[in-house]
């Protein structure tokens, strides 16, 4: 297993990497770098966490945007078929260009689903829930239970229909679901008070231990709220700079409020007395994987500057192809070469 | 260790107080039993112990409860939940982590102990409950009994000195309920826990106990102490105690051992015995209702039922043993076509369900699921009567018997304008037969209908399977309760492993197992007696010649 934080670092790359290009020669081999990715690290013995492959994605997808765009737009110089222009919305020229842009809008938004694929299938819901930052740890255990809670209740219903079932009801109109659904709220109510019983009784959430640490930390409390409100401050006036074309002083606020906002939070976390069981080891497998990733997205962002744009219209052309960029789309491969063979 | 100074407390909108003017004191290192009815404030007991009474309920709380030198109701429940390890009925309901021993360090966790400790502690608490080979395990992969100890041994990591238990034996087999007392013990004498349980059956738990603590139904004063000064004060007891105590045997024994000693003393081994003339209930073997014949059922891999075959006659009792997963449940729900066999066949009434609607099956073979409040939704009592009725497209007028009389049958029908989900355990049980038994089926299937009861309403269960037997209805009974199926039953069959091992007439059946003895049958093995009326029966016939 990997260290979470490397497979956050590797998926950040990714996105970015797919959501600046339209090349369909890039966004095809990253693609394919994330499904081999996927494919290696899948363990064998256990079936399929996704509960959608990316492959069948792509087959849904790829063609109805493609359909949608060439419905919709008009744009393009290859016309393969007009449409009665008094048909409301659809009416016109269906271009190639246009067919081609939807598809490539299709093949980006595989793109995005191969790489969730890669990190749901990497990392255990709970162990992102892990990297909820601790001063929300609250929310972090609250997103935990909901994961126990869907399967449960999924249990319930089923236990609820048959009963239902047994004394004769069928289902036929709307209103009866009702008999299904009032026991599993009121179940659930139960269940979730229950819980939170279990969870208090279990010290979760337990206020400060004594009267002096609970004094200094409401003085910390209030402090990082103060400069998380300042940080907040400046992303805003940032972005208005920004929008103003100041560009390096807006960038400037923005990265400096992020990093107060970061900072607050992990004052705040600080403060939240927590410790965890689960030891997650930063090795040379984390360093390489994102490395990897590192490398994938500058090389992309800086050799692909010329290539990575690409546009059908008005006329469809070949893509442009850049070697180094393109080699660089590589990194992403690192998990499927480190990941594998020797897993613990 | 734990002390009570005149504690009432009172639930929000209640008119009543749950616990009214408790006075009582737990020493050090004890196993202490609450006992006492449904609603009689065990629960709100043991939660006065770490703060979840007044701090979750609400509520008014006067008197002064003491913790160890602490007081639960200024601590709080996170306060105390280094001081008292909590542990619930339903272990399932209480797990927040997927893992065995991610949910033991949770705990820890909120604590922030150290990384190392954490480690230790949680090895620690693995190993005092035998769950170390357990500890990579995903928790919906466990057991019952299994997971009931994960609940306990995440309530010890934080090494509390009172472990509190509310009813955790009550979805357990009589084996894993077991093993999870012998743990109890362990903890009890080698690290020296105060245990505090609240248990309706006390069969097995009275041996070990040395406090109890009896909540009465009316406002008599609560009894605390050891378990022989307040025992002859509560009224229902396992029937060992019964038994004893109808015999005058005094002290009250509380093992069978003690209990032995009586009777070398009062009963000699000349002493001649008569067996008690069971009732051979002459069973019509032309009236099958259900019949399955070489059923087998699979889910994916693995086979739930091999090749069961039974028939259930109008008129009697089939008692249906067997530990958890044993394929019990599953047996139930194909008989009334819930589930389809991959080989076999099915007959109600002679003909088979294959083809038939589970809905019209089961308009002749009623079905009572294990948690009734799965099945109660309506607004009023006499209304999920209704319900059922409509279901199945019966007027009202042609309901082969009337709602009304239906309830007054079940002893609800002063309850017919209630919300269901506000009546008692065993209240709404019978609200569930009720809205299962409005069509008059020939036959009724059970699935642990004592789950949770305590032992009135368990006699008023049993009062009504009786007059629906000698009404003529056929009933199959899933339980774990022995004692119940030397009360009731007529038949007995054993299932392990998804196929029927034993069957016969209970005293054979019933004394062939250990684990399945009555307590009646266990004190006096040579005799063929598995209940408390079968043994004074016997002994009042024996004691008749020699006075």
């Amino acid at each position: 297993m990997l260290h979470a934080v490397a497979w956050f670092v590797w998926l950040v790359a990714a996105l970015i990497v797919v959501s600046t290009t339209r090349n369909p020669l890039y966004l095809t081999l990253a693609l394919a770098a994330f499904l081999t990715t996927a494919r290696a690290i899948r363990q064998p013995n256990e079936p399929s966490a996704a509960p959608l492959a990316p492959g069948r994605f792509a087959l849904y997808v790829i063609p109805l945007a493609a359909l949608i765009n060439a419905l919709l737009s008009r744009v393009g110089e290859t016309v393969l078929l007009a449409i009665p222009a008094a048909w409301p919305l659809i009416g016109g020229p269906i271009t190639a260009e246009a067919l081609v842009y939807g598809a490539l809008n299709g093949l980006l938004l595989t793109a995005l689903f191969a790489a969730f694929t890669v990190l749901n299938l990497a990392v255990p819901v709970r162990d992102l829930i892990r990297f909820i930052p601790r001063a929300f740890y609250p929310v972090a255990v609250v997103a935990s239970i909901a994961v126990t809670f869907a399967p449960t209740t999924l249990r319930q219903m089923q236990q609820i229909r048959e009963a239902q079932a047994i004394r004769g009801h069928r289902m036929r109109r709307l209103r009866d679901w009702l008999p299904l659904f009032m026991p599993l709220l009121t179940g659930g109510l139960e269940r979730a008070l229950q819980l939170a019983e279990a969870m208090a009784s279990h010290g979760f959430a337990s206020e400060t231990a004594t009267a002096h640490t609970g004094r200094a930390q409401a003085a910390c409390h209030e402090r990082s709220r103060m400069v998380s409100i300042l940080g907040l401050l400046g992303i805003l006036s940032g972005g208005l700079l920004t929008a103003w074309r100041q560009t390096f002083w807006g960038m400037a606020l923005i990265v400096t409020g992020g990093a107060a906002i970061w900072g607050a939070l992990w004052l705040t976390g600080r403060s939240v007395p927590h410790t965890t069981y689960r030891r997650a080891p930063w090795g040379y497998r984390e360093w390489l994987v994102t490395g990897g990733a590192l490398v994938a997205v500058a090389g992309f962002l800086f050799l692909g500057q010329a290539t990575r744009t690409y546009n059908p219209y008005p006329a469809l052309t070949w893509p442009a192809f850049d070697t180094f960029t393109g080699t660089a789309l590589l990194g992403f491969l690192l998990p499927a070469l480190v990941v594998g063979g020797h897993d613990d | 260790m734990i002390d009570f100074a005149r504690v009432t407390y009172t639930y929000p909108d209640a008119t009543r107080p749950a616990l009214r003017d408790v006075t009582l004191s737990i020493p050090d290192g004890a196993f202490a039993l609450v006992m006492g009815s449904s609603g009689a404030g065990k629960s709100t007991l043991l939660r006065c112990l770490n703060g979840l009474v007044p701090h979750f309920s609400g509520g008014t709380l006067t008197g002064r409860v003491t913790v160890d030198g602490l007081d639960p109701v200024a601590e709080g429940p996170q306060g105390m939940s280094r001081t008292v390890g909590f542990v619930f009925q339903d272990p399932e309901a209480q797990f927040v982590m997927d893992r065995v021993e991610d949910e033991i360090a949770f705990a820890l966790e909120n604590a922030a102990i150290p990384p190392e400790e954490m480690r230790a502690r949680t090895t620690d608490a693995l190993e005092q409950l035998g769950l170390t080979p357990l500890r990579q395990r995903k928790l919906e992969t466990l057991s019952g009994g299994e997971k009931q100890r994960v609940a306990i041994a995440s309530a010890l990591a934080l090494r509390p000195r009172i472990l509190a238990l509310d009813e955790p034996t009550s979805q357990l087999d009589p084996q894993s309920a077991a093993e999870l007392l012998d743990a109890l013990v362990r903890l009890n004498t080698t690290l020296g826990l105060t245990i505090v349980l609240a248990e309706h059956r006390l069969e097995r738990i009275l041996p070990f106990v040395d406090q109890v603590i009896y909540l009465p139904d009316d406002d008599a004063p609560v009894l605390a102490g050891p378990p022989r000064d307040v025992l002859p004060h509560v009224p229902l007891l396992p029937p060992l105690q019964t038994l004893a105590r109808t015999l005058n045997w005094s002290p009250l024994p509380l093992t069978l051992e003690e209990a032995r000693h009586f009777m070398s003393t009062d009963l000699t081994d000349e002493t001649d015995f008569l067996n008690p003339l069971k009732s051979v209930r002459s069973v019509d073997k032309n009236t099958a209702i259900v019949e399955a014949r070489n059923l087998e059922v699979t889910y994916g891999p693995t086979a739930a039922l091999r090749g069961v075959n039974l028939t259930l006659y109008h008129g009697e009792i089939i008692a249906l043993l067997g530990r958890n997963g044993a394929g019990k449940t599953t047996l139930l729900k194909s008989l009334v076509g819930l589930l389809r066999p991959s080989r076999g066949d099915v007959l109600v009434e002679g003909r088979s369900i294959a083809r038939m609607d589970v809905a019209d099956v089961c308009q002749r073979v009623g079905y009572l699921p294990q948690d009734p409040n799965a099945l109660l939704f309506a607004d009023t009592v006499l209304d999920e009567l209704h319900i059922t009725l409509r279901n199945h497209g019966i007027p009202p007028a042609d309901a082969p018997i009337a709602p009304e009389t239906l309830l007054e049958c079940l002893g609800l029908a002063d309850k017919a304008q209630q919300y269901p989900r506000d009546l008692s355990v065993g209240e709404r049980q019978r609200v569930a037969l009720g809205a299962i038994m409005v069509t008059q089926p020939g036959a009724l299937l059970l699935d642990e209908p004592t789950r949770g009861l305590d032992y009135r309403a368990k006699a008023q269960l049993l009062e009504l399977l009786r007059a629906w037997r000698a009404e003529g209805l056929a009933i199959l009974l899933v339980t774990h309760d022995v004692e119940l199926v030397a009360e009731a039953a007529d038949r007995v069959m054993v299932m392990e492993q998804g196929e029927i091992v034993a069957q016969g007439n209970p005293a054979d059946v019933l004394r062939a197992a250990p684990t399945f003895m009555p307590q009646i049958a266990r004190l006096f093995p040579e005799q063929d007696w598995l209940t408390v009326a079968d043994a004074r029966y016997g002994l009042s016939c024996a004691s008749t010649p020699s006075s």
